[in-house]
């Protein structure tokens, strides 16, 4: 359990983290989602005590970080996989990290054999590609065996055989009862993977709930129609406006319209002797919900600056 | 799991490994010991061949170790922190360790005694290539001489490594740490003495550590004047700059995001 209590984060003028409050649960995958400079990773270093709060505080199973006799066995993080000297063999790295908190030796060929790099134990990690880095984070996140579990973009560099062997690894770790929370930028990912969703836009809170509530919350059911003729655009256009839809037009010369059914939508054309080249319902997935939600924190946070 | 292992002792376990896992660890220790058996060689051979009686080995030594030796042990030292920010995994040690003081005390810890067991044992080895190559020329020198030159290099090395340390963490740059060490040892000292306030000289560092490996009726091998104070005195002048050089460094890592 990770909580957070009116966290934030300030450089100056520029508030990077704004009064978060939000608890991350044990037993269960946590996404963290927002746009790039939403302030995931500031939130992620403030919970390891690397970065200081400009107010409030986050503790770990009611403690702060720096506070844990040893912070590795009961928090586990990847955060930047490459922050590593590049000289060193990523068994050595292990072992230092190990030692740190007296963790037996043994776990480091354990973890190594978990993430599949055990051949490449004493290879220098700077020699690294950027999958393997990931590997061997995630590997030293592992290590101590902790309770709490934190991943910035696990599944940076990997193949997709990677990327679905972090998705098993995440639902294991919370099948076993332990508060996983991760950060991604592919929300398809976090569709597949994550039990609950705390979305940040510009260091605020936007929404923390369940997947599905989610998705049910923040999206709209919509209809996507093609049309032949420009003017047949401009026309259903201003019919459906006056029916109560409202409607967009996409770059691709869609019309998509919130508001009304599918059956209404065709109803009308047919009504108004239009020629319809497609008609097709939308389901919202997880990515419309978010880059509906995130777009208007953009927008805020632009008339805010 | 253990649980025997204190977080003190944790930290510094860890840190031990570094240190050795590393390859600049040996370049640099491997550097400081031939310089200092060059040095040995050339100004060794130069008093052999010399009509008038030189200066004593252990003169040699304290020389080899202010114009060479002491440069490898600076890299050393200061890339033992600065490496950390230059490739970012500092921000993995401060998850392992995450009180910053702990970290500090952690690496000083690991550099005082590999520094002063290295540093007695180049001063020792220099003594002796230096003895072996000066043959019946060289300048009288003690057996309490030799073991002040030997324990003064011990313990300049471990106190220059501290240095080097708390500036290290107070900079977080590479070249920009390096850049004061030299400074304080070197140009700092040549400026204040070109001032006219030349016994200054002996109250920065690098001369300070000089005058802690002779006894007095050497003479210095830098400027060739008599000593101005007793060993320990110059001792006590490099960990009193350490001192501060740790505060400073304590102060900055325990304020500033990692």
């Amino acid at each position: 359990m990770i909580t957070l209590r009116g966290l934030t984060k300030r450089y100056g003028e520029k508030t990077v983290v704004d009064d978060l409050s939000f608890a991350i649960p044990a037993g269960k995958v946590t996404g963290f989602l927002g746009p790039n400079g939403a302030g995931k990773s500031t939130t992620m270093r403030m919970v390891l005590g690397l970065d200081r709060p400009t107010a409030g505080e986050v503790v770990v199973d009611g403690k702060p970080y720096a506070e844990l006799r040893h912070p590795l066995r009961e928090v586990g993080a990847l955060l930047e996989a490459k922050a590593l000297h590049p000289g060193r063999s990523a068994g050595k790295h292990l072992l230092a990290m190990a030692r740190s908190n007296g963790i037996p030796a043994s776990r480091v060929d354990e973890v190594l054999a978990t993430v599949g790099l055990s051949d490449v134990a004493g290879k220098r990690a700077g020699q690294f590609s950027l999958g393997m880095g990931q590997r061997l984070g995630i590997a030293g996140a592992l290590l101590g065996d902790p309770r709490v579990l934190m991943f910035d973009e696990p599944v940076n560099g990997l193949d997709p055989d990677g990327v679905r062997w972090v998705r098993q690894l995440m639902r294991s770790l919370a099948a076993e009862g332990r508060t996983v929370f991760v950060s991604s930028h592919l929300m398809s990912e976090m569709q597949q993977t994550a039990d609950r969703l705390v979305v940040i836009g510009k260091g605020k809170l936007l929404a923390d709930a369940p997947v599905d509530e989610f998705i049910a919350d923040n999206s709209r059911g919509s209809v996507s129609v093609r049309l032949p003729s420009p003017d047949d655009v401009v026309t259903l256009t201003q019919r459906l406006h006056v029916e109560g839809a409202t409607v967009e037009q996409t770059d691709d010369g869609e019309v998509v319209v919130h508001g009304m059914s599918a059956e209404r939508v065709g109803d009308l054309a047919h009504e108004m002797e239009i020629r319809l080249h497609r008609l097709a319902e939308r389901t919202a997935s997880l990515e419309q919900a978010y880059m509906e939600l995130t777009a208007s924190s953009v927008e805020y946070g632009t008339v805010a600056a | 799991m253990t649980t025997t292992t204190t977080p003190v002792t944790g930290a510094i376990n860890s840190e031990w490994t570094k240190f050795w896992s590393v390859r600049t660890t040996w370049w640099s220790l491997v550097s400081a010991a031939v310089l200092m058996l060059f040095y040995a060689v050339v100004v060794g051979f130069s008093v052999a061949y010399d009509s008038e009686p030189g200066m004593s080995a252990a003169g040699v030594v304290a020389g080899g170790t202010f114009y060479l030796s002491q440069f490898a042990v600076i890299a050393l030292s200061t890339l033992f922190i600065t490496s950390e920010y230059a490739s970012g995994s500092i921000r993995a040690t401060l998850q392992w360790v995450p009180i910053r003081n702990r970290l500090l005390l952690a690496k000083g810890a690991v550099l005082v005694p590999i520094l002063f067991v290295f540093g007695v044992v180049v001063a020792g080895a220099g003594l002796l290539v230096a003895g072996l190559t000066m043959q019946g020329n060289a300048g009288p020198m003690s057996a309490g001489g030799a073991v002040v030159a030997m324990l003064g290099l011990g313990v300049y090395f471990a106190l220059l490594g501290l240095l080097c340390l708390g500036i290290g963490t107070a900079l977080r740059s590479t070249a920009g740490s390096m850049v004061v060490v030299f400074v304080l040892l070197l140009m700092l000292p040549m400026v204040v003495a070109s001032l006219g306030a030349e016994d200054a000289v002996n109250f920065f560092p690098g001369f300070a550590g000089v005058n802690a490996m002779l006894l007095p009726g050497d003479l210095n091998p830098i400027f060739g004047g008599p000593l101005p104070y007793p060993p320990w005195v110059g001792a006590l002048i490099c960990a009193a700059w350490s001192g501060v050089a740790l505060l400073i460094g304590s102060q900055v890592l325990r304020k500033r995001d990692a």
